[in-house]
């Protein structure tokens, strides 16, 4: 056999980088699919089972008539998808050092991949979630409300990322700050229940009047602008670009405050580890 | 037989050294259970409460030229281990810095980047692409790497299922083939069979042999007198002793036996 040593190919720093957040989140993947025979039906039956109460509430109970709204399952599932992406990432940002502890204890690896890992591999699942939005879409057009597609659909692109911009942003913030004060995990948990009703998921952005307090909520929560931006595709109506710039304006900013606490408290969440 | 060439880092360089710890510090609380407050998170870090702290290591300064074999001898708690945490780069020191040129094959808590749930082939590819290998040369010595940790029938075995000897024994058949300059060893030749453990050695031997570096932290004496010419003694983290091993070992044994 012949030494395989020879000149050892050099390879750049972000070159590795991306190597090893591929290597992860592949991780990530392969242990989602892997573990369990239902892998994929897992990621999708949330949102799923989330779009069937709500329309079962919304339409069959309280029978909601705004025909601008319709067909409310697309309507639902526009938003819900990209939310499922947000809520599953920052709930697993909570466990992002303290899951791998013995992994970042171990190998000097660029610590910020713990967090780009997580966005990447809840975003390929966001992605890989779409096919069901595409279902409903066929299956409307067999009804009096059938969905259809307005060329808004490219903003999706933005939409997605500023929503990867909002969720690093949040990471970077959240996971040094859990290592230190464990039970922060639950009140995350309690902040995104909340946050889910003060985004306009199971209604419109138009739902409330221009000097409504909760409309005040909403224009500041990040979330509306990026969920409204998903939201055009199918209801152009929707698309409320005031909303859409603080949210690109309040995901810049997050993610500057991240950057500048994730190195400030890197040294001493590898202490504590 | 892959015969291990000698690697061209440690040829070109041979008169720069290839870790130098300057004036290296780092502490750490004391009490574990005290709660940092929020405050902390903003404050610049000169300003911040730093109840109870104390240093692990302090003033450290040394400089490693590549070829060399070191052993760090001292009791339990004397910052071995913290220092070559600091050499692997997986701590950040609160004062002065270490410099390693060259990348760093680390021996320490060699089963962290190990999943449960993958098998042991995905395992491994994982776990040496984590540690800078390319799927080709992974390709290239997973076989030298199965039959060194001697598992070729668990391969698809999910990690979990393996005894712990096997687990150790994967993990160090890795990382012992990451072609890096630089090799850290943490107390990791304390478990495993007899077997093994001659096994291990006889790597370290050729890993040695062929220029690679080496820092090694162990209690054993015969270890430390077979692959280290020179020794570092630390105590209450600061260096007492810096020379041949057999002084270190001479000096440590005279001051605790």
């Amino acid at each position: 056999m012949t030494a395989v040593v020879a000149p050892r190919r050099e390879r750049t720093a972000s070159q590795r980088y991306r190597h090893s957040l591929w290597l992860l989140t592949k991780r990530d993947l392969q242990v989602r699919y892997t573990t369990s025979a239902l892998g994929y039906v897992w990621s999708i039956l949330d949102p799923l089972l989330m779009s069937a109460i709500y329309y079962f509430i919304f339409v069959i109970v309280f029978n909601r008539g705004t025909h601008a709204e319709d067909p409310y399952i697309v309507f639902l599932m526009t938003a819900l998808l990209p939310w499922t992406w947000f809520n599953g990432s920052m709930n697993d940002m909570a466990k992002a050092f303290i899951r791998d502890a013995k992994l970042i204890r171990s190998t000097s690896i660029p610590r910020s991949i713990w967090i780009m890992r997580i966005t990447l591999s809840k975003g390929i699942e966001f992605l890989l979630s779409l096919p069901v939005l595409v279902i409903f879409v066929v299956i409307t057009q067999f009804t009096s409300t059938p969905a259809h597609i307005h060329w808004q659909a490219v903003y999706s692109i933005l939409a997605i990322a500023l929503e990867a911009v909002l969720i690093i942003g949040l990471g970077l913030i959240i996971a040094p700050i859990v290592v230190f004060f464990r039970d922060l995990e639950r009140a995350i948990k309690l902040v995104l229940r909340l946050l889910f009703y003060l985004t306009p998921i199971v209604y419109g952005i138009d739902r409330f009047g221009k000097h409504n307090v909760i409309k005040l909520l909403l224009d500041f929560n990040p979330l509306t602008g990026i969920v409204t931006l998903y939201r055009s595709s199918f209801f152009s109506g929707q698309l409320d670009w005031s909303a859409v710039i603080i949210s690109a304006a309040e995901a810049i900013v997050i993610l500057g405050i991240g950057i500048l606490l994730f190195r400030r408290n890197m040294r001493a969440v590898l202490k504590e580890l | 037989m892959a015969q291990p060439g000698m690697l061209s880092t440690a040829a070109s360089t041979a008169d720069k050294p290839v870790i130098v710890a300057n004036d290296l510090g780092i502490q750490f609380k004391r009490n574990r259970r005290h709660r940092r407050s929020f405050k902390d998170l903003f404050a610049e870090s000169s300003r911040r409460a730093r109840p109870d702290e104390f240093w692990a290591l302090r003033n450290v300064n040394f400089s490693v030229m590549p070829g060399e074999s070191v052993g760090v001898v001292g009791r339990n708690g004397q910052g071995k281990s913290t220092l070559l945490k600091l050499v692997a780069d997986v701590l950040i020191p609160d004062e002065g810095r270490v410099a390693v040129t060259g990348g760093v094959a680390p021996l320490i808590e060699i089963t962290g980047g190990f999943v449960d749930d993958l098998s042991v082939r995905e395992n491994v590819f994982l776990t040496a692409g984590l540690h800078g290998m390319s799927v080709q040369e992974i390709e290239s010595r997973f076989d030298e790497i199965i039959d060194f940790a001697d598992i070729g029938d668990f391969l698809d075995t999910p990690y979990k299922h393996l005894s712990s000897g096997m687990r150790v024994r994967i993990a160090f058949a890795v990382i012992s083939r990451l072609e890096e300059p630089i090799l850290l060893v943490d107390e990791v030749l304390a478990v495993g069979d007899r077997q093994f453990k001659e096994k291990c050695y006889k790597r370290i031997d050729e890993l040695l042999a062929s220029g690679r570096t080496m820092f090694f932290v162990s209690h054993s004496e015969a270890d430390l007198l077979r692959f280290c010419k020179r020794g570092i003694y630390l105590d209450k983290g600061k260096v007492i002793l810096d020379g041949p091993i057999q002084e270190v070992v001479d000096r440590y044994n005279s001051d605790y036996k």
